[in-house]
């Protein structure tokens, strides 16, 4: 690439990042900025309860994570256990499913009164509402970055230094717990201060377990979607609170840092070092029938949850064969506002699918292209990833709640008015996820020999030619990936959704949260099966993708 | 065919110069190598060639046409050339046939006759049975073969080599490497081949250019490089012969460092001063008389023994028949061809 086209590409790719996300969060931030000093500090000290519940909460689910992932990720990916592949793919099923179904599961099952659990157990022994119930929420469906942190740290452990604890005179389960326990802790730890992070910035989950439990239990997110509720006057309040949840992110990826610092490990690069697994011997019996049980109660339970909830005539009625029925799945799957949810949020999360691929692939190639600034571009494009939903659309709301109109000498050359339209939904999809095409495209691009290019230079072909000839087709299976899980994460999307829907309009993730909050736990429940046989469909699709793209090379 | 001239090439990157004023001619259907070791700026000057990179200064031209130069910069797809590279960089989701007909439908090539010369290119590398496989599924040399159908079958200008060789075993080198020769008797195409291989250059080249830190040390016909060598570096690179600094006096040369003294054989030119003395390990004997220095190792070659004395910090080698001898012991080294090189 020559010089001028380099910088002609970055600006056309800057331009609309900084146009409709860098911008409207600095915006917001400057704003909430300014707010204390305007609305007065005694007005702040009222929030610190909400700040305090972030904390507390998110800090239980981070330790509930961590307490669960890592035995389960030794189990899982070191020992001999059975049908490590199938609980592997059962214990990964929380992250892909929206927590906010999560939560509706828990509250099929342990609501106070009506709660299946507790119909067995005696009403009211347990209760999912509260702080105590969203941090079990959050932190389970946070597990999977636990999980898939030790499972990537414990592939890079290299065998031999377990295999020297060994020849010292270890046994298996002390060279384990002695060699490479300590050598994953710190991925396991920074897998956790992730579940930290997406906890904090979680609404939904925290506003169906929270807002209703008594007293109500209030975090940064909810109280910035109340304030935004009030309309202007909440605004101002609304912005410093996003402010404070903002500033939680840099902190907690400082003490990632630190983590990996002071643990001052490095681990072997190379890969395909497969260690022989540890045998379970005569606990493996033991072993298996643990893994599994909390496979059934954590993953499996509150999805039949869901599904029996959404089968019953009313929820709270008694259990029985009388009392099921199908009527809710033909009202809800078949009624017209379904219908035009659904249309919208597909073709929402595709044209956002089809962005994030488009400019996570430009970002990838001018991250090449510019040696030093492509790290700058890629900070641009990964960083509305971190920024927690709340605060993304409460700063879109903000910025594009008037239109803008850009004047050319002396005339209205072009009307920005995005205020109350889907436009609004598909530039925060977009923004939001835009980090899964570019970190699939610079992996892909990373692994791709400048040289294949070259070669088809040399052959005879132009600059274009020879990218739509070589690196684009050996690219597609990445953005094939990056596409499904931006489609996913954007038609299952409910935080953002709920906030940002326009009036008259109707998108999946918003009407799952009124039918949830406002209507019909039953209908609710149907559209999350809904919700949870698309993304199983999803994910099923990406097996399939990952396993031809290995076939391949 | 045609010839290929480049005239005062510089390039650097950021601070740091790779190439440094280099000029080269090599004539229409000439196989020309660039020899030297690894950050020589070998590779860089063949990318230039190819188009990949651009000279920061200099001019190049290709059957008299100005290629690179002020104001003046061909892409590679437009200056006609083949090239095989180092990784072979066969396109893993086309098959050996699509990566080799390439070139060809860019060329917008009737299909009947695009299907003759991919035929044909390939029959040339031997590669004709495993015409519909995919990359995945061939190995190295076999990579390399399809590499090369590729470079070739467009009937190329010139050809450009990046160290073809270098990623294959031995015994597969040695073969691919007769093949080559025979190749480019058929042919008859300009070559230009990048190595660090002497031995490949030696055996394959009209003629080689060696190149140290970016600059062309010497030019020259295999034979006459071997025999020849204009600097104390190609001595050492291409004939792996011994280099020392020191001075010449009275006959003899003294090394810098620790004085040691080795009698000049009488037909060398030597004038007296300060010199680096080149010579071969197999010109150099042991015996009754020379210069006694302490063996430090000895290792069997079969046919003869590789003899090392440890000199002003380097290790002095001796080729020699096989004697019994240890380590620590003293032996008598004695000159019997060696070149000096005048330093100032």
């Amino acid at each position: 690439m020559n010089t001028s086209a380099r910088w002609l590409g970055l600006f056309a790719w800057l331009l609309p990042l900084v146009l409709f996300a860098v911008g409207p969060v600095v915006l917001l931030l400057a704003r909430g900025a300014g707010a204390p000093g305007a609305l007065g500090w005694e007005w702040l000290a009222s929030e610190a309860g909400a700040l305090g519940n972030t904390l507390a909460i998110s800090g239980g689910a981070a330790v509930l994570a961590l307490a669960l992932g890592m035995p389960l990720s030794l189990l899982l990916f070191r020992t001999d256990l059975p049908l490590r592949g199938a609980f592997t793919v059962l214990f990964t099923l929380p992250s892909a499913i929206p927590a906010f179904i999560w939560g509706m599961g828990w509250l099929s099952l342990a609501s106070p009164r009506a709660g299946y659990l507790n119909r067995l157990l005696g009403e009211g022994t347990l209760d999912i509402h509260g702080p105590v119930g969203i941090a079990f929420v959050e932190g389970l469906s946070g597990l999977p970055l636990v999980l898939l942190a030790g499972a990537a740290a414990l592939r890079r452990v290299d065998p031999a230094l377990e295999e020297a604890a060994r020849v010292c005179g270890a046994s298996p389960a002390r060279a384990l717990l002695t060699t490479t326990v300590p050598l994953v802790l710190p991925s396991l730890l920074s897998g956790a201060v992730m579940v930290f992070l997406m906890a904090a910035s979680s609404f939904g989950v925290p506003y169906l377990l929270g807002v209703s439990a008594s007293p109500p239990t209030r975090v940064l997110t909810t109280r910035i979607y109340e304030l935004v509720l009030l309309g202007d006057e909440g605004l101002g309040r609304a912005s410093a609170l996003a402010l404070a949840l903002l500033l939680l992110t840099p902190l907690s990826l400082l003490a990632t840092w630190a983590l990996g610092r002071s643990g001052r490990v490095r681990l072997s690069t190379g890969k395909g070092l497969a260690s022989r697994p540890l045998t379970l011997g005569r606990a493996r019996a033991w072993v298996t029938g643990g893994v599994a049980g909390t496979c059934v109660l954590l993953v499996l339970l509150p999805l039949a949850a869901i599904l029996l909830t959404s089968l019953q005539r009313s929820f709270g009625a008694s259990l029985t064969w009388e009392e099921l029925t199908l009527s809710h799945w033909s009202g809800v799957l078949l009624e017209p506002r379904t219908l035009r949810a659904t249309g919208l949020s597909l073709l929402l999360a595709a044209g956002a699918g089809t962005l994030v691929c488009g400019l996570g692939l430009a970002a990838a190639l001018l991250q090449r292209a510019f040696h030093r600034l492509g790290a700058g571009v890629e900070a641009i494009a990964v960083w509305p990833y971190a920024v927690p939903g709340t605060v993304l659309a409460l700063a879109l709301l903000l910025a594009f709640s008037r239109d803008w109109r850009f004047i050319l000498l002396d005339k209205v050359a072009f009307v920005l008015a995005l205020a109350h339209t889907p436009w609004l939904l598909l530039i925060a999809y977009a923004a939001k996820y835009l980090a899964l095409g570019t970190r699939n495209s610079s992996e892909a691009l990373a692994q791709l020999d400048p040289s294949l290019t070259e070669a088809a230079r040399i052959s005879g072909a132009g600059p274009l030619r020879a990218f739509v000839d070589v690196p684009l087709p050996l690219l597609r299976p990445a953005l094939t990936v990056a596409f499904i899980l931006a489609f996913l994460s954007c038609a299952t999307e409910i935080t953002m959704s709920v906030l940002l829907v326009p009036a008259g309009s109707e998108v999946l993730g918003k009407l799952l949260f009124d039918l949830q909050s406002y209507a019909d736990p039953a209908a609710a429940a149907v559209l999350a099966c809904a919700f949870v046989a698309l993304v199983v469909l999803g994910q099923a699709v990406l097996a399939l993708v990952a396993r031809r793209a290995a076939e391949v090379r | 065919m045609a010839a290929i001239s480049l005239e005062g090439l510089f390039k650097s990157y950021g601070a740091t110069p790779v190439v440094r004023g280099l000029s080269l001619e090599v004539r229409d259907g000439e196989l020309v190598s660039l020899l030297g070791p690894s950050g020589c700026g070998k590779t860089t000057t063949l990318r230039m060639l190819a188009g990949l990179e651009h000279p920061d200064t200099g001019v190049i031209r290709i059957g008299g046409e100005t290629v690179a130069g002020p104001g003046v910069r061909v892409p590679p797809e437009r200056r006609g050339l083949g090239m095989v590279f180092q990784g072979y960089a066969v396109w893993p989701h086309r098959s050996v046939e699509e990566n080799v007909a390439y070139p060809l439908s860019l060329r917008r090539m009737p299909k009947s006759e695009v299907a003759t010369k991919v035929r044909e290119a390939l029959r040339q590398v031997r590669m004709e049975a495993l015409a519909t496989r995919r990359p995945h599924e061939l190995s190295g040399g076999q990579l390399q073969r399809v590499a090369l159908a590729r470079a070739l079958v467009a009937s190329p200008r010139v050809l450009l080599l990046d160290e073809p060789l270098s990623n294959l075993d031995a015994a597969l080198r040695e073969e691919l490497r007769a093949e080559l020769a025979a190749l480019r008797a058929r042919l008859g195409t300009t070559l230009v081949f990048v190595t660090h291989d002497q031995g490949e250059a030696l055996a394959l080249s009209d003629r080689i250019a060696v190149m140290n830190q970016g600059v062309l040390e010497q030019v020259d016909a295999p034979e006459t490089l071997y025999r020849e060598p204009a600097t104390p570096f190609v001595a050492g690179f291409v004939g792996g012969a011994n280099v020392l600094t020191g001075e010449v006096r009275e006959g003899a040369f003294h090394t810098a460092q620790s004085g040691t003294v080795f009698q000049l054989p009488a037909d060398t030119l030597a004038r007296p001063g300060p010199a680096t003395l080149v010579v071969r390990p197999e010109d150099l004997t042991l015996g009754e008389q020379g210069t006694s220095l302490p063996l430090s190792a000895r290792l069997f070659l079969g046919h003869a023994a590789e003899y090392r004395f440890p000199v002003d910090g380097t290790l002095l080698r001796v080729v020699a028949p096989p004697l019994e001898v240890r380590p620590g012991q003293t032996l008598k080294v004695q000159l019997r061809k060696a070149r000096l090189f005048s330093v100032g």
